[in-house]
This record gives C-alpha cells, structure tokens and sequence, in this order.
C-alpha cells in the first residue's frame, strides 16, 4: 500500500506537468486552431530561463516561476507574430491550414532546439533550487518539489477557468476562439486576442517546465518526450477541451509510475500510449470530448 | 451619417461591389435591398471592415471607416447586428450580451443597457442564463439585436434579421427595429423581405450586380414597378421582354 501511494504520488505530481503543456497545447487549438508541435520545446525554454533567471537574480522560487512564464509567453507572442501568422493568414484565416502550418511547428521545435544548445550547450543543467525536507504525512513521505508541482499548477489551472468565465477579457478569448469574423463584430481586437491566447499557452508550458526543473535535469531535448506525452494526454481528454487536457495529464502520469513501478521500468514511455490506444478504441474522441468539434 | 462613394471590392480577385454610393441621415432607416448574390452582404461587411475595399471611400460621421479594423469601426459607434444563427451557441444569453459590449468599461453603465434589452427583450431576461444554443430562431434573432445595442452605437447594421422567421416573429422583431429608430440609433436595415422593409423605412436601395440600381423614398419604392417585379414576386418577363431577368 505504501508503495501503491508513492507511485501515485509521483505518478499525480508529473501528471500536473503533462496536464499543463496538454493544457497549453489544447488551449492554443481550441483558440487558434494550431496544432502546436513545437511546444515542447517552448517548455524546454520555460526551464531554462527559469534556471538562467536562478543563477543571476536572486529571486525566489515563486518569482522565478512567474517570470520565466511572463518571458517566454512574450517570446511564444513573437514567434506566433512573426512566422506563424503569416502562415494561418495565407490559409485563409485560423481555419485548420493543413500541413503547411505543422511543418512550421516541427521545423520551429528544431531551430528552438539548436538556439538553446547554442546559448546554454548540450550538457543537462542541473536546477538547484532547496526546498527543505520532505513533508512526512503519516506513513506518506512527501519531497517538497511536489508539493509544488500540484500546488503551483492547481492555482495555475484555477487562475485560468476564472480568466476565461469571470472576466471581459476571458469572454472575448472564448468568442475569438469560436469564431474570429464575428468576435470582430463585437469590437474585440482579434490580433490582439490571438497573440494574447497563444503567449498563455506557452507560459502554460513554461511553468511546467520550471516546475520539473528542480526533479529533473534541464537540457535541450527534455521538449521532446514531454510532447508526445501531452499530445496523448490532451487526445485521451478530448482534443482541445481544457479540463480534459488536464484529467489526460492526470491519467497519463499515474499510469505511467503505476506502470513503471509494477511492471517494468524499462518500459516506462510506453505506458501512456497503451492507455491512448485504450481510450482511442473506446472513445474515439476522448474521455471528455464530443464528436462534434468542441471549444472553449 | 454613412456615406458610402464609389465602392468597390471583393473577395480575393472575385470583384462583387462595382461601385457603390449611398447615403444615410442621422435618426434614418434606410432599407438596403436585393436579391441573394447582389453584394449586399458583401458591402455589409466591406462597411463593417471584414472585408477592406479596392476603390472608394466610405465615411461614419465625418470621418473616413474604409480600412479601418473592424473593431475600431465598433469603437466609433458603427456596428453590425448579425443573423440570428451568428449567437454564440457555447455561451450564455448574457454572455452573449456581454460580449456586444467589449468595447465599453463603465460596468455600471453597462449593466444599465442589459435592463434596457432586457425591457425590449424580456424573454432574454428569463433565459439569461441559458446557452444560446437552446433558444428558437426568433429568440436567437432577438438576441443578436440586443448584442447590438449593448455598446450602445450610433448606428446599427442590420443584416436580414427576418431571415427564416415565422411572420409572427418577423412583425415582432421589425416592431422592434422601429422603435430602435425612434428612440434615437440610425439604421441600415438589409432586407429580402422588400415590402416589410419599405414598409418601415423611410428610404431604400435596391442594388444588384454589385451596384444600386434604384433608389428612392420608400413609398416610391413600393409602388415602383421595377422593384414590385423583381422582388416582390411578380412575373416579369411580360413587362419588359425580360429586362429584369438579365441575372
């Protein structure tokens, strides 16, 4: 049993970080209609500038989870402006512009790569940040790193559902993402919301990667695994539905340390796709998606 | 108000609009006829800026609109209501009012203008918690007007909004628009219901390959044989040999 917890355990506070970049990657189709394939390594780059910000500012740990995402989101924001854009322009709109759009992605993920490997070179930087001893919880030992994980990215997610329903800006993100001819009838300023939508879907990512940083080394391929594994998330959810893509992270963190731990270590990747299969056979358009194209 | 010279646009290289003027006075109803495939929807949205025009200039109360983005041109006061199945059907009725009013921050104000389409609108006010997506036609139709005058404009664009109504609900939903008018909001009203439009307005255009082909004070409009033939259901070819059919 004790074993079982801490599997779960683990299992539930890595699910907090693919929840978050599924959340991001979910979050920028159900707006933009971009399938974002370079977003794992907008999550590579939320890490490493949480940990540059580390080494030459004192800031605390908070802090540096907050403006890591306020500097990437702004770096997500120009790449979106300068080479995305052009590209849902020429097809037309935000419709789903085909494989012109997604190659765009894949190729950004490998110049984003190489930057980073220029800037910070190939060796895993360790992210050193103390937090104090374990929280023991009864027969539970809980290190404080995760602790963080699920709280940081719990508030995360709550501060994100009161934006979209409680506030002027987040009902204009939710009309943008449904339909931008009409949004711009209502007076809302369409470019604006779009670069907006895209820079919280990478600041999304950004915490999760500062979030896994302190558990994990931080270098240039970390954005790679992490992809895949969000995309299998945010599909068993239900593609482009937000509090799927966070239960998809979810199952996809337990089942992979339950896996991991019962099973085979070895094996630990192919855990969460074997439940993408399942689900996929089960409920073609995820756990909580319609087949009717569903938005936020 | 709206003065609109020599328009003309499009879609990509496909010229619609051929040059369009026309004009509307401050507190007006104008009634903007025609056919399916006329332009109209073309020049409603080339007015609203979805769409920017090649050639010619249209002006909102004394300042130039064309190229303008389309939500500054809500921000001057000029706004598009939408066809009723334009409601976003993922939010709520309130929601969906809220929304017309982006462009305002004073919350107090804007919860004033809510009571007001509520009191034109009651049923909004009943269902004002339910998603769009379960109201009737008419009530969607209603919804949309109201969403105009949330950012309480100068004008308003109306785009069909008898379309695919029940005569009921259309005589409700013109009742309506006209006291809209009286109460002081210019219109632009675009119609395919031609008698019930002139029948409301005090001008009308009548436009056709993409320029106005009549136009006139709506009681001439109505009794305008021209316009009787081709819109209001006559047979025409024993007129004038024709003529009329061209399209």
């Amino acid at each position: 049993m004790q074993y079982f917890m801490d599997l779960v355990v683990v299992g539930f506070s890595i699910g907090m970080v693919y929840a978050l970049v599924a959340l991001g990657i979910s979050f920028i189709y159900s707006g933009l209609d971009i399938v974002h394939f370079a977003h794992g390594e907008i999550y590579m780059l939320g890490a490493f500038i949480g940990v540059a910000l580390f080494k030459h500012t004192g800031l605390s740990y908070p802090m540096l989870l907050i403006a890591s995402m306020v500097l990437t989101g702004l770096l997500g924001v120009a790449i979106e402006r300068l080479f995305y854009r052009r590209l849902t322009r020429a097809g037309g709109g935000y419709t789903f512009a085909g494989m012109g759009m997604i190659i765009c992605g894949f190729g950004m993920s490998i110049v984003l790569q190489n930057v980073a490997y220029l800037i910070w070179g190939a060796k895993p930087l360790p992210f050193p940040v103390s937090f104090g001893m374990p929280l023991e919880i009864g027969e539970l030992t809980l290190p404080r790193s995760y602790i963080w994980i699920v709280g940081a990215a719990l508030i995360l997610m709550a501060a994100l559902h009161l934006f979209l329903k409680k506030t002027r800006l987040g009902l204009a993100a939710r009309a943008v993402a449904h339909n931008k001819e009409i949004a711009y009838l209502m007076g809302i300023n369409v470019p604006m919301m779009i670069s907006v939508l895209f820079g919280i879907g990478c600041a999304l990512a950004a915490a999760a990667g500062v979030l896994v940083g302190p558990i994990n080394y931080v270098q240039v391929l970390m954005g790679i695994g992490i992809l895949i594994k969000a995309f299998a998330a945010a599909v068993i959810g239900g593609f482009g539905n937000l509090p799927g893509a966070v239960l998809g992270g979810l199952l996809v963190g337990v089942t992979e340390s339950l896996g991991a731990g019962y099973l085979s270590g070895s094996y630990k990747d192919i855990y969460a796709f074997i439940l993408l299969i399942f689900v996929l056979m089960v409920r073609p358009s995820g756990i909580l998606g319609v087949s009717i194209k569903s938005k936020a | 108000m709206l003065e609109i010279a020599g328009v003309e646009g499009g879609y990509g290289s496909v010229q619609i609009l051929n040059g369009v003027s026309m004009r509307v006075a401050r507190g007006q109803m104008v009634a903007l006829l025609g056919g399916n495939g006329t332009g109209k929807s073309t020049l409603l949205k080339t007015i609203s800026g979805l769409i920017k025009p090649w050639k010619g200039s249209i002006t909102f109360d004394g300042q130039r609109i064309d190229g303008l983005r389309p939500d500054l041109i809500v921000r001057r006061g000029l706004v598009q209501v939408t066809q009723g199945k334009e409601a976003y059907p993922g939010l709520t009725v309130e929601e969906n009012l809220r929304l017309g009013a982006h462009v305002r921050r004073d919350r107090a104000g804007v919860r004033r203008t809510l009571e007001r389409v509520f009191e034109y609108f009651p049923i909004l006010g009943d269902r004002r918690n339910q998603f769009s997506a379960t109201l009737s036609g008419g009530q969607l139709q209603m919804l949309c007007i109201g969403r105009g005058m949330m950012s309480e404009p100068k004008m308003m664009l109306l785009d069909e909004p008898s379309a695919a109504l029940a005569p009921q609900v259309v005589l409700d939903i013109f009742r309506i628009i006209g006291r809209i008018c009286r109460e002081g909001t210019t219109l632009l009203l675009v119609e395919q219901n031609v008698r019930m439009a002139l029948l409301l307005a005090e001008y009308g255009y009548v436009i056709r390959d993409g320029v106005v082909h009549i136009e006139g004070p709506a009681e001439k409009l109505i009794g305008d044989d021209n316009v009787r033939l081709s819109y209001l259901g006559g047979t025409v070819a024993d007129r004038d040999g024709g003529k009329n059919l061209r399209h």
